[in-house]
Order: structure tokens, then sequence, then C-alpha cells
């Protein structure tokens, strides 16, 4: 230190003081008030970009929530036509055991025949089931009704999904992790007759036929049997569909887990901790009134005070 | 050899008149207690030339000097010219990073990171209405999410420019003070701030120069001197050099090439010609740090480079992703340039989010997984990242410059500062001292009463 001590050099330096002191209360005081650590890059250029990137994180979770909420809603509608067609080819199938039946007089066959007819209409009916206007049966041919009422049992969607070439709906739910939710129509009912492919509308198509015919073996026999194969087929998929439910549904809880544990990290990087800040402003505060106190003393008295 | 009685008298004058000229002093220091750049004076005392008594004039029969009281021999001001050096080199440092700091701080307020409205910000929300375009059911929910991806994409675009064109503001306006300060006269121009310093210090050489000649020293003069190097010290490294006829050539000293000067003051002129042709020189200081922050190249040009390129990647990757042109790259800096391109933004619809029938929607998909990815997002943050050390150790370098820059000025007021306590107390002193030879001035006075009218008159 300097031996002579001039009377600007001591205003300067309780001024620089007051400024110093001033200026980390004016900072704890936006902490406080704004509840963040970080106001601008330069108060932590690392903390920062881990603060931008767990926004990031953040952003892309809550869109993984969404994307798991769109497909939940998928494989619920798939699930509720799929289980109407179950019960539909379940009434089909007693109606066949019943037309198989030598004992059933060849107009009461008829009637069943017609009935069989409805039962065809109403499976079709049911995978024409849509999700917000997707037909969830068509592929990624979502606009396309799959198939159409009447004699025409082709089908219009695509094989999005069933061929691994094609992609079908598919949902993310993570980085990097995709599901494909829909399940296609023409793996479950087929083309029918023309086609000759053994699926649903095939074997009601034949046991029309047979019943008509009033051939009762066959409609004991292969029908029946053709039938059951359906039965099992429909119910795989089924399964295979609430696997994909069950899936959505545990990686909706990760999701909500990570959303936590993010919010909280981004907390930990961005926040103010509230508890030390405000010790930090007290303290500052008292060191203001300190410094402004000492400079008022100190710059008030002078050796003029004290001679005449 | 006799004496003259009147001799103390005189004596006793000189004391008075010295002691008033402490006092003047004295006032003169206490009157600029506050005056920037003065240095406290002080008048130098000295004995004055002894009254010789020839071989005999006293017992013993030897010569002898009787003293004859004091003179005043100068007016000094007090000052260390090597502190002056010291500060100067701090009050350049302090320049530069005060200057550095500032227009750093402003291009970071311009990304308003970290927040709610940065780019970071429109990136996350354009990469969700691409994952919601994946998501979309059915047809309205399709023309809606094209719809909003086609205005986040805008919306990004926006928030690419005005970021560019501010940090691009920020460049412009440091050029241009950089450039006036160091504009050179000319005809009805006074010239920048450095001009004007120049032509201030070459008028007060040429007075200086009269007074020094004549073996004046014109202490208030100087100061005023010393005061404008100081302000020049600031815009750049400054060299000074002596001549002995009490001017100063001033030039600025490069910082960068060692040897290569550049002209302020020479003698009673001012030949500052401005800076030296394409800028090509590094003076440091506050003319070093705006040229280094906005020259092409600089810092500002660096930042600006930095988000052209995460721009021209967003574009690439997006349009890579979606098989299709989505962003329009524009002509000239991405960042400034770039937008959705103009078919998308008359027909949202063309977009193609598939490359399958109506429900597909792997483009789209691939676009949306395009978030948090290290050419765009992940540059971008590298970017904040960089801006932000910048101006922290801008910031820092700036607090610690002041800090030294403080510590010299203490020194210096330490050695040239007025002391209103010392001034007091001198000024007590000084009075006593002239009281004292007043008083020697009276006894003289009734000595010589005693002589001259009581002396011979007896018996009466």
């Amino acid at each position: 230190m300097s031996n002579r001590i001039t009377t600007s050099m001591v205003q300067r330096n309780v001024l620089a003081d007051l400024n110093a002191v001033s200026a980390k209360l004016t900072k704890s005081q936006t902490k406080a008030s704004s509840g963040k650590e970080i106001a601008r890059p330069s108060d932590d250029p690392f903390g920062t970009t881990q603060a931008m990137s767990l926004r990031q994180t953040l952003a892309a979770n809550r869109q993984y929530q969404r994307n798991v909420q769109d497909g939940q809603g998928w494989t619920d509608e798939t699930e509720s036509a799929l289980s109407d067609i179950t019960a539909n080819i379940g009434r089909a199938r007693d109606l066949i055991v019943q037309g198989g039946n030598d004992a059933t007089d060849q107009t009461s066959r008829n009637a069943i025949a017609t009935e069989l007819g409805q039962i065809i209409e109403a499976i079709k009916q049911a995978t024409s089931q849509s999700y917000r206007g997707s037909y969830v049966f068509s592929g990624t041919a979502t606009s396309t009704r799959p198939y159409e009422q009447g004699a025409d049992d082709s089908y219009h969607g695509d094989d999005g999904g069933l061929d691994p070439a094609i992609p079908g709906i598919v949902r993310e739910l993570g980085p990097g992790v995709t599901l494909t939710l829909n399940s296609v129509g023409k793996d479950i009912l087929g083309e029918g007759q023309s086609a000759g492919d053994d699926k649903v509308l095939d074997v009601l198509r034949d046991a029309i036929d047979h019943l008509q015919a009033g051939d009762g073996a066959s409609l004991r026999g292969t029908d029946l049997t053709r039938l059951d194969a359906n039965v099992d087929h429909v119910l795989e998929v089924r399964a295979a569909n609430g696997a994909k439910a069950s899936r959505l549904e545990a990686a909706s809880s990760r999701l909500q887990q990570t959303e936590e544990a993010t919010i909280g990290q981004l907390s930990t990087v961005e926040d103010a901790d509230m508890a030390k800040t405000l010790i930090d402003l007290n303290s500052q505060t008292a060191a203001y009134q300190a410094a402004l106190r000492a400079g008022a003393n100190i710059v008030q008295s002078s050796l003029m005070d004290f001679l005449r | 050899m006799p004496i003259s009685s009147f001799y103390g008298l005189q004596t006793s004058l000189r004391g008075l008149l010295a002691q008033q000229r402490l006092l003047d002093t004295t006032g003169h220091n206490i009157a600029n207690a506050s005056t920037q750049g003065y240095s406290r004076q002080e008048a130098a005392l000295v004995a004055s030339p002894a009254l010789e008594i020839p071989s005999g004039g006293i017992a013993g029969g030897a010569g002898a000097h009787l003293g004859s009281g004091v003179d005043v021999q100068a007016f000094r001001r007090i000052r260390d010219q090597f502190i002056d050096l010291q500060y100067r080199g701090q009050n350049t440092n302090l320049g530069d990073w005060n200057a550095r700091s500032a227009g750093l701080q402003q291009a970071e307020t311009a990304l308003a990171e970290p927040g709610e409205n940065g780019i970071n910000q429109q990136l996350s929300e354009f990469w969700d209405a691409w994952a919601d375009l994946a998501n979309a059911n059915g047809s309205d929910d399709v023309v809606a999410a094209k719809q909003a991806v086609v205005e986040k994409g805008a919306a990004l675009a926006d928030a690419f420019k005005t970021v560019r064109d501010q940090i691009g503001t920020v460049k412009a306006t440091s050029y241009a003070q950089y450039a006036d300060l160091a504009r050179p006269a000319s005809a009805g121009d006074a010239g920048g701030e450095v001009a004007q310093i120049a032509k201030d210090i070459a008028g007060l050489n040429d007075t200086i120069k009269r007074f020094i000649t004549t073996g004046d020293v014109p202490n208030d003069l100087l100061d005023r001197r010393d005061q404008l190097l100081d302000q020049l010290s600031e815009y750049g490294q400054i060299s000074v050099d002596g001549q002995s006829d009490g001017t100063i050539n001033v030039s600025f000293v490069d910082t960068a090439t060692a040897g290569t000067t550049y002209p302020v003051v020479t003698g009673a002129a001012s030949v500052w010609a401005g800076p030296p042709a394409g800028d090509a020189w590094s003076p440091g200081g506050r003319l070093g740090a705006l040229l280094e922050l906005s020259k092409p190249g600089g810092t500002l040009d660096g930042y600006l480079t930095s988000l052209d390129t995460v721009a021209t990647n967003l574009v690439t990757s997006v349009n890579a992703a979606l098989g299709s042109t989505f962003f329009d790259a524009g002509a000239g800096p991405a960042a400034a340039t770039f937008d959705v391109a103009a078919g998308v933004l008359a027909n949202p619809q063309s977009i193609d989010p598939g490359s399958g029938a109506s429900g597909s929607r792997d483009l789209a998909l691939a676009v949306s997984r395009l978030r948090d990815s290290a050419p765009v997002d992940g540059a971008y943050r590298a970017f904040v990242a960089q801006v932000g050390s910048n101006t922290r150790e801008a910031t820092r370098q700036e607090a610690n410059a002041q800090v030294l820059t403080d510590a010299v000025e203490n020194r210096r007021q330490s050695v040239s500062g007025v002391s209103l306590d010392e001034e007091m107390s001198n000024l007590v002193r000084f009075q006593r001292s002239y009281q004292a030879s007043a008083r020697a001035m009276s006894t003289l006075d009734e000595m010589l009463d005693v002589l001259i009218n009581r002396t011979g008159k007896v018996g009466l």
C-alpha cells in the first residue's frame, strides 16, 4: 500500500468498492427474482449447452408421449374391431355346425346361408374401423376402405406393415425406437373365393355355397376345420395387437419417468438455488450497507474538522 | 565591514514573500483537488545567496557568510513519469477488453439463449411439427399438420434471420465506431476522437515549447498534455518520444508487427492520417478491439459463419430426409436467406410425408428424427457455447484490466494527488512561518525605533 493516501484515492476506492458490492447485489437480485441461475450464456457456457440439450430432450420426450398416446388410440380401435370379428366368426361357426347337421332341411340351410351372408357383411363392416379418419386395417392406404360391402371381396388397402419391404403405420417411442402399429386386413380376412386363400371370407363364401348345395359333409368336415384355423389366426393377431398395446403402456410410463428426471436435471442446471441465493442476497445487502456507512464516515471527516 | 542596520528587514521580507508563495501554491493545490489529471505542485525554497563578510569582518579575523533569508527556486509538479507509462499500458488493455466485452455482450443478447424465444426453442417446435405430421391420422389432421410444418419452418427461418441480422448490426456498429474514432481531420471536419486529441496535443506542444525555451516550466499545461495522452492510450498502444524543446512526438504502435508505428503528433503538428489502407494494423486498445470484432474474418464474422453453417446443415439435412425441397437455401448467407421453398409456402399440401400410400409417413418421421442431430442442434449449441465463453472471457478480462488500471491510478494518485489533510497541515505550517517572519520584522522595527527615536535623548 502506498505511503501517501490522498483524498481522491479514498473516494475512488470507496466508490470502486461500492460499485463492486452493488454489482454482486444486482446479480443476486436478478437470480432471486427470475429464479434462474443462468440468465445468459456467459453466466455458464457449459451449463447453457447442457440446459439447451436438456430442453431438446424434454421436447423430444413429450413428443414421444404424444406418439404413444396416438398409438394407444390406434391399438384400441384395432382391438375393438378384432373382438367384433372374433364374435362374428364364432356365430358363423355355430351356424355352420348347425347347417352341417343332416337333420337340417334345405329351407333352413338356405336361411342359414342368408344369415352367413349378413355375417360376412358385418365382418367387412368391422374392418372399416377407423381411428381419427384413418382406416386401421388398410395398411398405409389409410384413406381407403379395406373392403367394400357386397359381393366384391377384394382387399383395397396395401401390404404396408405386413410386407417388411413396405413400412406400415409406424410410431417412434424413443430415439431410434419405432413400433409398427397396424394389423393388415388382407392378412385376417383374405380376398375371398377368387383368391382361394383359405382365409375367413373364402371359407365363409364356400360354406354358403355348400349350404345352398346341401353338402353337409363338406360343412361338417373341411369348412369347419378351415374356419377353426382362421379363428386361431385372428386370436394370434389379437395377441400381437395386445402385445403392442402393452409395449405402448410400458413406453408411456417409462417416458413419464424420464420426463420427470429430465425436468429435475434441467432445474438443477438452470434454476437458482433459492436458499443459497437468498442467503447471498442478505449478506450482500449487509455488506453494501456497511460499505455505505464506512464510506460516509471516511469521506466526511478531515483535518478541517479539528482545526479551528 | 559594517553591515547595514536594515539588513535584517530585507531577510524578513524575503521570508514573508516566500511563505506567501507557499500559501499560494497550497491554495492552488486545494482549488485543484478535484481537477482531473492535476498533479500537486510545491514551491521549492532555497536559502538566498548569503552576504559575504570579507576577512577580518568577524572575531578571529576570518571571513564569513551571513544568511540573507530565502528564495523561491521553482514551482514543481510532483509526478512520476514511469507510473504514467504503466497507467497508459493498462489503460490500453482496459480499452481493448471494454470494447470487446460490450460488443460480445450485445451479440450474446441477440441469441436470447437459454430461453423460450431462442433458435433452440424454434428448432424444437419445428421438429415437433414434423413428428405431429408423422402421427397425423385422417385428411383433416394431415392438412392441419402440413400447415403447421410450413408455419414452424417459416418461423424458424425468421428466427435465424433475426439473430443473424442482430449480430450483423453489432458488427456494423463496431466498425462504424472504429471508423469514427480513427477518422483523420480533413477540410471542414475536425476528424474523430483521435484526430481531435492529436490536434490538442499539437497545440499544447506549441505553447509548451515557447515556455520551455525561455526556461519556464508550464506545470498546468504539462498536466493537460499528460491527461490527453491518457485519453489517447485508451484507443491504442502509444509511444511517446520527448524532445529537448519540451515537445513530444506521439505515435500508435503496432502490437503485432514490432517496430511499426503510425505517427499521431510530431512536434507542433498533428500528423494523424487515419488507419493504414485496408485497416491492416493492430493498434490494440479500443481501436484494435473494435477492428478485431468487426473485420472480415474477425470474431463477429466468425459467429455469422457459424450460424450460416448451422442454417446450411438444417436446409441440407431436412431436404435430404424429406427427399424433396422443403427449405430453399436462397442466394447469399444461408442464415439470412434460407426460407421455406416458395412452392411449399404457396401450397403446404404439396408436402409428401411418406413414400408409400396416403397413410405412409416415413419421410416425415425421418425429418422429425433429425431432432438433436449433431450438424444442426449440436452445431448450434456449440456455437452458443462459443459465444458464451468468449463473452465470459472478455467480461473477466475487462474486470481484471479495471482492477489493474485502478491500482496504477491509485499509485499515481498516491504520488501526484492532492491530500486535503496534507494541504491543511501545510496551511497551518506556512501561516505560522508567515506570522514568525512578520514578528521578526516587527522586532527589527522596534530595534530601529529605539535607535532612531530614543537614542541620544538624555535627561528629557
